[in-house]
Formats: C-alpha cells, sequence, structure tokens
C-alpha cells in the first residue's frame, strides 16, 4: 500500500472520477437495421433513441453510445465489437 | 433460393433454406471459426485458476491479417499501450466467443437434418430459431459479413464497382454471397421486431 502519492498518482486518482464514453464509427457493412437493433437489444435504448444514435453514426461518421467510468466503457466497447460493430473508448474532454 | 427468416410465433425466427445454402452458410461458420482459432495470437489457457490469473500471455498487438483486425478493432485510438491492455485481456474471451457463435450456426444446420456431405440435390433445410439462437445468428452472419467485405475490400458507397464486374470474375461471386447475407441479416432482424 503506497504511503505517500506521487503526482502522476495524483493525475490517475483525478482522472478516475472524470467520465469516459464509448463511440461507435460508421463502417461500410452492418446494416442501418442491425446497427440500431443492437442499440436497442444492449442498451436498452428506445427504438427512437436508437434510430438517433445509428443516424449519427451513418451521417457524422461515429456516434457517443454511452459513458461512464472507464470500465464501464471497456464493457461496452468489448460488447459492440461481439457484436461486430467498431467502438472505442475514449475521455469524455478529448 | 431462400426467403429469408419470417418471425416465429413463440419469438425467434424461422426460415426454410435449400441444402445448397445450408451448406454455404457451414461452410462460411467453418471458415470463420478456422481464421478465428489461429494459434499465432490465442494465448494459452491455464487451467489453475491461480496461473490463469497470472497468465498475462494475451495478446497485445493488432492481428496481422486484415479481418481478425477488423473483428477486434483497436478500442483506443493513438493510445497503444492502453488498447495493448485491452486487447490483452479482451481478445482471447472475444475470439471464442465469435468462434462459439459460429459454432452455433453449424449446429442448428445439422441438427436441421443438413448431413455431413452434401449429395441430395432437392434437400430442404428448415431451421427454427429461439430468440438467443437468433442472437448468435446475427452475431455470426455479422462476422462473416466483415469478413468477406474485408477480403473484397469493401468501401462506402462502392455498389456501383460491384454491379459493374463481369460475372465470371470470381469476387462478382462472392459480392453476391455478401449480399445475399445482408438479405438474411435483414430479414432475421426484422423477424425480431427489429
Amino acid at each position: 500500500m503506497p504511503v505517500e502519492y506521487d503526482e502522476s498518482q495524483l493525475d490517475d486518482l483525478t482522472a478516475a472520477d472524470r467520465p469516459w464514453q464509448t463511440v461507435v464509427w460508421n463502417d461500410p457493412v452492418n446494416l442501418m437495421s442491425y446497427v440500431t437493433f443492437v442499440f436497442q437489444q444492449y442498451f436498452g435504448f428506445s427504438r427512437r433513441k436508437a434510430e438517433k444514435l445509428m443516424l449519427e453514426v451513418h451521417h457524422d461518421g461515429r456516434s457517443i453510445v454511452s459513458s461512464g467510468s472507464r470500465e464501464e466503457m471497456e464493457r461496452d466497447v468489448q460488447a459492440m465489437h461481439e457484436y461486430g460493430l467498431w467502438a472505442t473508448l475514449e475521455k469524455a474532454d478529448d | 433460393m431462400t426467403e429469408g427468416f419470417q418471425p416465429r410465433r413463440r419469438g425467434g425466427a424461422v426460415a426454410t433454406f435449400s441444402g445448397f445454402e445450408a451448406d454455404l452458410l457451414r461452410s462460411l461458420a467453418s471458415q470463420l471459426i478456422e481464421l478465428l482459432r489461429d494459434e499465432a495470437a490465442v494465448p494459452t489457457t491455464a487451467v489453475d485458476p491461480f496461473e490463469a490469473l497470472l497468465d498475462f500471455s494475451g495478446p497485445t498487438n493488432e492481428p496481422e491479417d486484415p479481418v481478425l483486425a477488423r473483428l477486434f478493432p483497436s478500442a483506443y485510438r493513438g493510445d497503444a499501450e492502453a488498447a495493448g491492455e485491452f486487447r490483452r485481456y479482451t481478445e482471447a474471451q472475444l475470439r471464442s466467443g465469435k468462434a462459439a457463435t459460429a459454432g452455433a450456426v453449424i449446429d442448428t444446420l445439422e441438427d436441421a437434418g443438413l448431413p455431413e456431405q452434401l449429395d441430395e440435390e432437392a434437400l430442404t433445410i428448415d431451421v427454427e430459431l429461439e430468440q438467443d439462437d437468433a442472437l448468435a445468428w446475427m452475431k455470426a452472419i455479422t462476422d462473416m459479413r466483415l469478413a468477406l467485405a474485408t477480403r473484397l475490400g469493401i468501401e462506402e458507397g462502392d455498389e456501383e464497382r460491384w454491379e459493374e464486374l463481369p460475372e465470371d470474375d470470381p469476387r462478382s461471386h462472392v459480392h453476391d454471397i455478401y449480399d445475399w447475407l445482408a438479405y438474411l441479416q435483414e430479414t432475421l432482424v426484422r423477424s425480431l421486431g427489429g
């Protein structure tokens, strides 16, 4: 157990509180209906919200689909990869 | 030719495939499993729970095969170290999950009567999927499409390029299969209320 924190550890501590987000990127393969379905199925979004996010992916090239702790976002990214969607996570202020 | 999936009354979906179509799906699923089991990036699995906790041998680099690189993309852009750590802890699990969903497709087809060697041309295969199986099929079809798209080099908005290919170009045939899988996927999503 560390008895004192050096500066980099303090950075880590504050960074842990900062929200992270899961980003889904556009790809030329996945069908719009499938992407919408995955957003509803995995995140439990309404059809309306899922469609809105899917269209963001389609038109803007990316959409933020969830935010939270780094660990939670890693779980979401892993789930998106399970579904074959192209997802990454990043710090909310990036 | 199959009409794709229809909703099943108690949830899930049903479809009827010709023997040829069922055999094609099995072959695509098998190829996917073989690629996923490509030993290069699969860590050794320790049986002892203590050893398992100390087993950090998961891959940290992006797979060299472009299909695998698409199936397991980097989770962090511009942070190779974080991406490597994520990969080390997730890729083996993602690989076995994808192999399992592809395996579920093969099991369904064989349980529905697809013989090991297809020699009866008139054979039809009736497939009935519970909700969970339907999700596995959806994921497996997605992975097959991602694999074919990567091999073909499909890009956003390039439909015309594929339509213009001469029929005797082997890529034209592969692209037809890719399109056919899209049709299956679309009908499957719709059958589940998507």
